[in-house]
């Protein structure tokens, strides 16, 4: 899976239309990066996966199958089925459209709307700063899991409001990392310039300070991206998230794949691994973003 | 240092009081209360009234400043009263299992210091070459793991190979220490694998961090052994951000584990918590989050305490 040589990887995740530069980048970062790369691979196989699940998958993912109960893997499903006959692998390929719709969907909104919100806490200062600050602490003190689970028994648990649930708690961890970046931006004299130019807030906000914690807001993304999917999956599991007949990883792990792990190992073995490469390359691909962004983890 | 002191200690206050807030709001905004699901079973039998008296029985009836003037009056005086569901005490209620996810977190913690320190110092050695990156992909993919399902697989391996399942009866460390470590070693690993990612990162940044220091050029130059160049001038500094990321991991693990302990068929305060949402036992909840969240706050109000204390530079700041 991640053994292709790190040039392939380059020609994948490569941006059609990008110029030049951004080819060079690509490259730079493959070779000098060659775990952040195998990551961006399989992330980029997922996203196909996820799009073509039509074409991919042989079995329809929601329909039973009562001939073919807890069937081991075999020619006919390479994977096997579950308790209702259902083909374990087309539920994995059409899973990966829940993982990644929730995961993007939900570390997307966070991390930006955490960014706005650092951004703006660092730039107005003073009392703002403050009780901004404030506020976030006490989000911050509920672990992820805990505040999830309480807004989504709030909101009740369609895709949209999961992602919802996932996303709140990330903003003020977003919020907290963005607001330090920001402070020394703030004392850049570009951001004075615009203010002398008489530009509003908004604009110094989104136009000129925005752009300039790229790095920081990068890696809190790539960060939240497993996060978010492990949450969806755990929740998923627990029975508090996406709901049967729905094709998600963590719901595959729940109820007869535990009751039955010793007869049919086949149930539970496989979405977990499904859940574990994926995070585990936006994992990799993040941590080497990391490093790459962030000078002060430089090589000597 | 007392003012820095008395600083830190004012400024959580704020924090612990937007906590009960929050949560106190939170909880009240979930469709449906207490009352309302215990009699839910023979839905249309029972009157208005009855649900009326019950609810002015727990003070539901209240304004909603009311209850939380009252609540936070119990508080102050740790008093959380009693649970709306089974009219136990809160104490009642969260004493056994808080002491089952207190060990499951210091033994989870234990793994994941025990992991990461030597790993995180290897791989601070070895920079760049393939045992740093052995150590990045061991511990990144402990990060991706979820830790239920490392548990599922946990268990069925032991029933495979071993021919042998964990006991799945909760015993008390002091009743049968035996009994209660075969149960509770398995979560532990699986959770600490997870937890000590991040703490192996710690340490690999701190590590790289202070070799590059003046002082250990100096020991260096002195011709001091590797050994205790690392043991006596590097770790020791490189441990206070570790040691604090530790910490933190350790405060959410007493409450974080909601789905581990659904897997290992713990009966912790993850779970309890889990019924607690499920019963809309506002109380229970209440008492539940203040105490996860508390011990956040209070662990990392040490932690600065710690840090001002071992790094004279911070007070003066």
């Amino acid at each position: 899976m991640a053994l292709n040589p790190p040039l392939d990887q380059a020609v994948e995740i490569e941006v059609p239309a990008a110029g030049g530069g951004w080819t060079q980048a690509v490259r730079e970062f493959c070779r000098a990066r060659p775990l952040g790369a195998i990551g961006a691979g399989i992330i980029v196989v997922m996203l196909v996966v996820a799009v073509a699940a039509p074409l991919l998958a042989p079995y329809d993912p929601v329909v039973n199958d009562f001939a073919s109960m807890l069937a081991a893997p075999s020619a006919a499903h390479w994977l096997g089925t579950d308790a209702f006959g259902r083909d374990v692998l087309s539920r994995l390929i059409y899973g990966s459209r829940t993982a990644l719709l929730v995961g993007f969907g939900a570390s997307v909104l966070g991390a930006t709307l955490g960014a706005v919100l650092g951004v703006a806490s660092a730039y107005f200062g003073g009392r703002v700063d403050l009780y901004l600050q404030r506020v976030m602490d006490v989000f911050l003190s509920f672990p992820l899991i805990i505040l999830a689970l309480a807004l989504v028994a709030i909101l009740g648990n369609s895709i949209p409001n999961l992602i919802l649930a996932i996303m709140i708690p990330m903003i003020p961890r977003s919020a907290l990392v963005i607001r330090s970046s920001a402070l020394a931006i703030r004392e850049m004299p570009y951001v004075d310039a615009a203010r002398a130019a008489g530009f509003g807030h908004g604009r110094i906000i989104l136009r000129h300070m925005l752009p300039n914690v790229m790095a920081s807001y990068l890696i809190m993304l790539t960060a939240f991206l497993g996060q978010a999917i492990l949450l969806e999956s755990s929740l998923s599991f627990l029975g508090l998230g996406v709901q049967e007949p729905i094709a998600a990883w963590g719901l595959m792990l729940r109820g007869a794949a535990v009751e039955f792990a010793e007869a049919a190992p086949w149930m539970a073995v496989f979405p977990g691994l499904a859940i574990s490469l994926s995070v585990f390359a936006f994992n990799l691909f993040g941590d080497s973003l990391r490093d790459a962004l962030d000078p002060r983890l430089k090589t000597q | 240092m007392h003012k820095y002191l008395l600083k830190r200690f004012l400024l959580m206050l704020p924090t612990l009081f937007g906590v009960a807030l929050v949560t106190f709001l939170l909880i009240r905004v979930i469709p449906g209360d207490v009352v309302e699901l215990r009699y839910s079973g023979d839905r249309g039998a029972v009157s208005q009234e009855l649900l009326d008296r019950e609810r002015a029985r727990i003070g539901l009836d209240q304004p909603v400043w009311k209850q939380f003037v009252t609540w936070m009056g119990g508080v102050l005086r740790f008093d959380f009263g009693t649970s709306m569901w089974t009219g136990a005490p809160i104490w009642e209620e969260i004493k056994l299992r808080f002491a089952l996810s207190f060990q499951l977190a210091i033994m989870a913690t234990a793994v994941a210091v025990l992991l990461a320190i030597p790993l995180g110092v290897l791989a601070a050695l070895k920079q760049d070459t393939w045992v740093d990156y052995s150590v990045r992909v061991f511990s990144i993919a402990g990060l991706s793991m979820p830790s239920f399902w490392l548990g599922i697989v946990l268990i069925l391996l032991l029933l495979v190979v071993f021919k042998w399942l964990p006991p799945m009866v909760y015993t008390p460390f002091w009743t049968s220490p035996t009994q209660n470590l075969a149960q509770l070693i398995w979560p532990a690993l699986a959770v600490g694998y997870r937890y000590s990612a991040i703490a192996t990162r710690m340490t690999r940044s701190a590590m790289l961090e202070v070799l590059r220091e003046d002082y250990i050029r100096t020991a260096r130059a002195k011709g001091l052994m590797q050994k205790l160049i690392l043991s006596r001038h590097a770790l020791k500094n490189a441990m206070l951000p570790v040691l604090t990321v530790v910490a933190l991991e350790f405060a959410f693990l007493i409450g974080g584990l909601v789905v581990t302990e659904q897997v290992f068929n713990l009966n912790g305060i993850g779970l309890l918590f889990v019924q607690a949402v499920a019963q809309r036992d506002y109380t229970l909840l209440q008492a539940l989050i203040m105490l996860v969240a508390g011990a956040f706050i209070v662990v990392n109000f040490m932690m600065d305490i710690a840090y001002a204390w071992l790094d004279p530079r911070i007070r003066y700041r």
